[in-house]
């Protein structure tokens, strides 16, 4: 499934806008970026509360294409700036962590 | 001098009643201790008994807390007296969530006096993740003039790597690693001094693992001054 097309089904707040052509078929779900960094290459979606410039930086080193940002947690600007110029997309929503990963799976599996 | 940056008064939730701002000044300076701070997790409440009970034994102190940033990394703020540190622990506390200490799960949050007597008790939990970021935190504190200094970063939990993946640049005055790593770090970070400390919770942890400063002047800038001696670049 394309990014925009999950994002739209989830009612996503987009932050910053993916490519049509990034496709999602695997995401892991973390708020230890070290444990991202370990664990998460075969994932094309990052689920996660954590919004630090660091994500981005961990996001990118295992190849994520996009990061969905839970709660509502406020993303700040030099984490966006990053996001831009690793090219990665960054969403947000207000559901949790749980809730957010289930509707994704729902996708996946469909 | 040995100086040691990271201490725990009985005021942390999880640290050893016995350890009254008092005792720790005391046994520190036992141990050779020229330089001690107390960084209970998000409050300075115990600094100004520590700051009278350091200066009765010789020692010099500083007054810190160690922040939980939203992030959930633990970084030390240290100030030269104990107003400073109570001013920032008033930002702290209005940025920290009220939830309130579980003593099942917990120990008691008491703030005593020199004299080891209990003035209060505080009934939220201390240890929570503030709402302040990472670089919030950085930057309110060296607002304020204090020293800004991510802790035990190496450790598996509460540390800038176990959280963030690895030290995002930033305006560090030190780091503070987990003794068997310093010279890796050091190297790894040659701009950056690396300092070891206790964080000693209970007795038998006191002046454990301090670190070597050369200094006469203790005001913060003549500190970071310091500090800045102990990089390989410098």
């Amino acid at each position: 499934m394309n990014i925009k097309d999950m994002a739209r089904t989830c009612q996503w707040e987009t932050l910053l806008e993916g490519a049509d052509a990034n496709a999602i078929t695997s995401a892991y779900t973390s708020d230890l970026l070290s444990d991202v960094m370990a664990n998460a290459h075969d994932a094309d979606l990052l689920i996660t509360i954590q919004a630090h410039n660091n994500t981005v930086a961990v996001a990118s080193l295992a190849g994520i294409k996009a990061i969905v940002v839970c709660n509502d947690r406020t993303v700040p600007d030099d984490t966006l700036a990053s996001a831009q110029k690793e090219q990665i997309a960054v969403y947000r929503t207000q559901t949790n962590q749980f809730e957010t990963s289930c509707a994704v799976g729902k996708l996946l599996q469909s | 001098m040995l100086a040691d940056f990271h201490n725990h008064s009985c005021l942390s939730p999880c640290a050893s009643l016995e350890m009254s701002p008092r005792f720790i000044a005391e046994e520190a300076a036992i141990a050779g201790i020229g330089m001690l701070a107390l960084t209970d997790h998000n409050s300075a409440r115990n600094t100004p008994a520590f700051a009278t009970a350091c200066q009765k034994v010789g020692v010099i102190p500083l007054c810190g807390l160690e922040i939980t940033t939203a992030e959930e990394c633990h970084v030390l703020a240290l100030f030269d007296a104990p107003e400073p540190a109570l001013e920032m622990g008033k930002w702290v506390w209005n940025a920290l969530p009220d939830i309130t200490l579980n003593l099942d799960r917990f120990g008691d949050q008491p703030v005593v006096d020199e004299q080891e007597n209990i003035i209060t008790m505080i009934d939220r939990l201390l240890t929570s993740a503030i709402q302040h970021s990472l670089s919030e935190v950085q930057d309110e504190t060296h607002r304020r003039g204090g020293l800004f200094i991510p802790a035990h970063i190496n450790r598996p939990s509460f540390s800038v790597e176990s959280q963030l993946g690895f030290l995002p640049p930033g305006k560090y005055d030190a780091i503070e690693v987990l003794a068997p790593e310093a010279n890796k770090y050091q190297q790894r970070y040659p701009d950056i001094p690396v300092i070891t400390s206790s964080d000693a919770h209970a007795p038998d942890q006191i002046a454990k693992a301090p670190f070597y400063l050369e200094t006469t002047d203790t005001t913060i800038s003549a500190i970071r001054k310091a500090l800045r001696k102990l990089c390989p670049t410098k």
